[in-house]
C-alpha cells in the first residue's frame, strides 16, 4: 500500500477527522498499519512508521482539542482533556489516577518533566525480564534521538518558580544536590499552566510535534473514536472494529472497521489490557492487566510568613533523586506550581475557621511532592461491564513513602517553612523539624487515610523474553498475536521510580524500528 | 466493614479522585449559570418549587445537607473571602458535578449523603442538616479522624465536593492574590507546530 506524497508540516493545528465530520453510518477503512491512541506511543509510532511510507490510520477515543481553545480558565477544556473528566481512581477511591484523554493522550496535559530511564532498570529489565536489547548503550541513541526532536532540555536559570528558590535554598542549607528539571518545552511562558495544556504551544507535545508531522507523511487521525475489539485470525492481527461517538449526546454516530495487517494498541496502561481482555488476546500468560503499578504521591504544603506566590513559573523547576533507586529509598522529591482550588483539598487544617484562616494564607503556601517506586501489586480488569483498578499501597512502599515526607519536611523547614501540613484525612501540622520524626512514624498504612494522586500508571502489559512471565516480547509485538504490538506505558516490567515520559518516546521509537524492520 | 453499599464506596471513589481539572469544569458551568441566570432563561425548578433556581440534581434534604456543610466550612466574616452567599456553590455543585455523574454514580453519592447526614444521630441525637455549627464543625472533624475508612471517605469526600465548587469561581480568587489565566495578559504568543525533524 503506498503512501500519500509528503506534504508539509502545517504551521499550526493538526488535520483530524471527528465525529461531528461523519456523515456516514458505517466506515471501512484499509490501511497498513492502524494505532490506537494518539498519546506518546501512538504519535511517535504513526510518524516513524508513516515516514517509511507505510498507509497510517490513527484511532483516538478522546476529542481534538486544538491547543487555542485551551483558554486557562479551562473550564471548558478540562472537562473533555482528562480521562473520566478527571474521574479515574482506583477501587478504594483513595488514589485518583490521571491520564489526559484526548488527542495527544497525556502529553498534552502533563508538566513536559523527562528523564532517561536509570541505567540501573535498563540492566534490572536485562537481568530480570530477557530484555537484553535495551541495554544502556542500545537504548542511548534512541534517548538522544527523541531528546533532540522534543527538544527535552535542562530547565535555563530563569526557569524556576518562587517556591522552587525555597526549596532550593532548604536544599543547599542541607547539603542536598538538587536535580535541575529537564522538560520538552521550548521558550517556556512560565505560567504554571502545563496540567491544562499550553496555550502557546511551547510544551512539545504530540500535539504540535509528531502528530502533525505524522499528517504531513500522510497518516489519517480520527478522533472520538474508541476502538471496541482487536481483531485476529490464526494468531496474526488483521485490524480493529471502532465506533465513533457523538461527544454532545454521547451516542454512536458509526461504526468504523479497519483492516490492517499492523495493529499497534497505544491506549495507555488502563485501556489497552481493557482492550486486550474485550478481545481475548494475547493473554496465554495471564498477565494482562496485572502487574499494575501508579508512583503514588503525597504532596507535604508548607506555611512561610511571607508571601510566596508559587502559582505562575515553570510547573516543575527542581528535583531531588538522591534517594530514588529502591536501594537508596525508593522516592524522589518533586516541586510544582499550585493554584488555589488544588490547595483547596490537599490538606486538612480543620474544620471552619482553621480552613478559612489557611486558605487566606494562600499566597504563603508552596508543596513538595513525595513520589515513590511502587511494587506491582495492582491489576486492571472489567468488572460488572465498568473498568476496574485494583490497587492499594504496599506495606513496604509506605515506608518508602514515611522516609520520603522525612526527608520532605526536613527540606521545607530548612527552607524556612513555619509549618507543615500532612495530607492526611484528619488535621496533620508538623510545627517544627524536631517533631517531624514523631508525627511520621506514626502513620499507618490505612485506606481513605491519605490524599493521593498518581500521573503514572504503568506495568499492565510487561514487557519480556518469557512468555509465560509476560505480555508482550522483547520487540513490542506480544508474545500470542503476531503483528499485534503495543507501545505505552503498560510495557515497563518494573516501575521505575521517576517520571516515565521519556521512557516511553524512547521505547516508541525503538518498537516502531522494530516494527519496520519486520514489515519492510 | 460498614453499612454503605457498595454504590456508595463508588461513588466516594469518584469524588477523591477529583483534582484540579475538576475545579475549572466547574467553573464554567458556574460562569454559564450565573450569565443564564441574569438573563432569566435558565428555567426554575417548578417541579421542586421549595428548591432555588439552577438546583435539578439534589433534593431538599440533600440541599440541606450541602447548604449546612458549606456554612461550617467557610465562615468567611472577619476574613477577606467571599462570603459564600455571593457565590454559586450549590449551583456549581449540582450543574457541574452531580448532573454530569453517571446514575449509578449519582446514587452512590445519595446514598452517602444520607448516612452522612444520620451519622450524628446516636452521639448528638440530631441529623447533621440540624446541628448548630459547632457542633457540626466538631462531627465533620470527628468523622475525618475516624477509625471506619468509608466515615473518612464521606468526611473528605463531601467537604471536597462543597470545597470544589466554591473554590471554581473565579471571583473566589482575588482575596487570595491568585490572578488565574496569564498567557493572553501576558501577550504571549503561539509557536505553532514545530518543524519536521531533518
Amino acid at each position: 500500500m503506498t503512501q500519500k506524497a509528503i506534504t508539509k508540516v502545517a504551521p499550526h493545528g493538526l488535520k483530524v477527522t471527528q465525529a461531528a465530520d461523519i456523515k456516514q453510518q458505517t466506515i471501512h477503512l484499509e490501511a497498513d498499519a492502524v494505532i490506537v491512541g494518539s498519546g506518546a506511543g501512538g504519535a511517535i509510532a504513526a510518524y516513524e512508521l508513516a515516514a517509511k511510507g507505510k498507509k497510517v490510520v490513527v484511532l483516538e477515543a478522546g476529542p481534538y482539542v486544538p491547543s487555542e481553545k485551551f483558554s486557562e480558565m479551562m473550564a471548558i477544556a478540562m472537562g473533555t482533556l482528562y480521562q473520566d473528566h478527571g474521574g479515574q481512581a482506583n477501587s478504594e477511591g483513595d488514589i485518583s489516577i490521571l491520564q489526559g484523554a484526548c488527542v495527544g493522550g497525556s502529553t498534552v496535559v502533563n508538566a513536559a518533566l523527562c528523564f532517561r530511564t536509570p541505567d540501573y532498570y535498563l540492566n534490572l529489565w536485562a537481568k530480570e525480564f530477557g530484555l537484553t536489547n535495551l541495554a544502556p548503550a542500545a537504548m542511548a541513541p534512541y534517548f538522544d534521538k527523541v531528546e533532540a526532536n522534543l527538544k527535552i532540555r535542562q530547565n535555563a536559570r530563569h526557569e524556576t518558580s518562587h517556591g522552587a528558590e525555597l526549596i532550593n535554598a532548604g536544599l543547599e542549607k542541607l547539603g542536598i544536590p538538587p536535580g535541575i528539571a529537564k522538560r520538552n518545552i521550548k521558550n517556556c511562558g512560565l505560567t504554571g499552566f502545563c496540567f491544562a495544556g499550553c496555550v502557546t504551544d511551547r510544551k512539545q507535545s504530540m500535539l504540535v510535534t509528531y502528530l502533525p508531522w505524522a499528517v504531513a507523511k500522510g497518516a489519517t487521525i480520527y478522533a472520538d473514536t474508541r476502538v471496541t475489539k482487536v481483531l485476529a485470525t490464526d494468531g496474526r492481527a488483521r485490524g480493529v472494529e471502532a465506533e465513533v461517538i457523538d461527544p454532545a449526546s454521547g451516542r454512536r454516530k458509526a461504526t468504523l472497521h479497519v483492516d490492517a495487517p499492523i495493529v499497534v494498541l497505544a491506549a495507555g496502561p488502563v485501556q489497552t489490557p481493557l482492550l486486550l481482555q474485550k478481545s481475548d488476546l494475547a493473554n496465554s500468560s495471564g498477565q494482562v492487566g496485572k502487574n499494575f503499578a501508579c508512583h503514588p504521591t503525597m504532596s507535604l504544603s508548607a506555611e512561610f510568613d511571607k508571601d510566596v506566590d508559587d502559582f505562575h513559573g515553570a510547573t516543575h523547576s527542581l528535583y531531588v533523586d538522591k534517594h530514588t533507586l529502591p536501594e537508596e529509598g525508593g522516592y524522589l522529591l518533586l516541586n510544582a506550581v499550585q493554584d488555589p482550588v488544588e490547595a483547596s483539598f490537599q490538606v486538612e487544617p480543620g474544620t471552619g475557621k482553621p480552613y478559612v484562616s489557611y486558605m487566606s494564607r494562600y499566597r504563603n503556601t508552596i508543596r513538595l511532592i513525595t513520589l515513590i517506586h511502587d511494587k506491582n501489586v495492582g491489576e486492571v480488569s472489567w468488572k460488572d461491564g465498568a473498568k476496574h483498578i485494583r490497587y492499594a499501597v504496599d506495606d513496604a512502599d509506605f515506608e518508602a513513602m514515611k522516609a520520603g515526607l522525612k526527608t520532605n519536611a526536613r527540606v521545607l523547614f530548612a527552607a524556612g517553612a513555619k509549618r507543615v501540613h500532612v495530607p492526611t484525612s484528619q488535621r496533620l501540622v508538623i510545627e517544627s523539624a524536631g517533631e517531624i520524626d514523631r508525627v511520621i512514624d506514626g502513620l499507618r498504612n490505612e485506606p481513605s487515610r491519605y490524599r493521593y494522586t498518581s500521573f503514572h500508571p504503568q506495568g499492565t502489559c510487561r514487557m519480556g523474553a518469557d512468555p509465560a512471565r509476560s505480555v508482550v516480547n522483547p520487540k513490542g509485538e506480544t508474545h500470542d498475536v503476531r503483528s499485534l504490538y503495543i507501545i505505552d506505558a503498560s510495557l515497563l516490567p518494573t516501575s521505575i521510580g521517576y517520571n516515565p515520559s521519556e521512557t516511553v518516546y524512547a521505547l516508541a521509537s525503538y518498537i516502531s524500528d522494530q516494527i519496520n524492520a519486520a514489515h519492510a | 466493614m460498614s453499612e454503605l453499599t457498595r454504590a456508595t464506596l463508588d461513588a466516594l471513589a469518584q469524588i477523591q479522585s477529583l483534582g484540579r481539572r475538576d475545579f475549572l469544569r466547574f467553573g464554567a458551568v458556574a460562569a454559564s449559570l450565573a450569565a443564564v441566570s441574569a438573563t432569566g432563561v435558565l428555567a426554575p425548578a417548578t417541579a421542586r418549587a421549595a428548591l432555588p433556581p439552577g438546583i435539578k440534581v439534589m433534593t431538599e434534604g440533600e440541599l440541606a445537607v450541602f447548604q449546612r456543610l458549606l456554612a461550617v466550612m467557610l465562615p468567611t466574616e472577619g476574613s477577606a473571602l467571599v462570603p459564600p452567599a455571593q457565590v454559586p456553590v450549590m449551583q456549581t455543585l449540582d450543574a457541574a458535578l452531580l448532573a454530569t455523574m453517571p446514575p449509578h454514580i449519582l446514587q452512590g453519592l445519595k446514598g452517602g449523603i444520607a448516612y452522612f447526614n444520620d451519622g450524628p444521630m446516636a452521639r448528638y441525637g440530631k441529623r447533621f442538616a440540624e446541628l448548630s455549627d459547632a457542633d457540626a464543625s466538631r462531627f465533620c472533624d470527628e468523622w475525618s479522624n475516624a477509625p471506619e475508612a468509608p466515615r473518612r471517605a464521606l468526611a473528605m469526600g463531601l467537604k471536597k465536593l462543597v470545597g470544589l465548587a466554591y473554590w471554581a469561581n473565579p471571583p473566589t480568587w482575588a482575596p487570595l492574590g491568585y490572578d488565574g489565566p496569564v498567557s493572553r495578559k501576558w501577550g504571549l504568543q503561539s509557536l505553532g507546530n514545530a518543524p519536521m525533524p531533518q
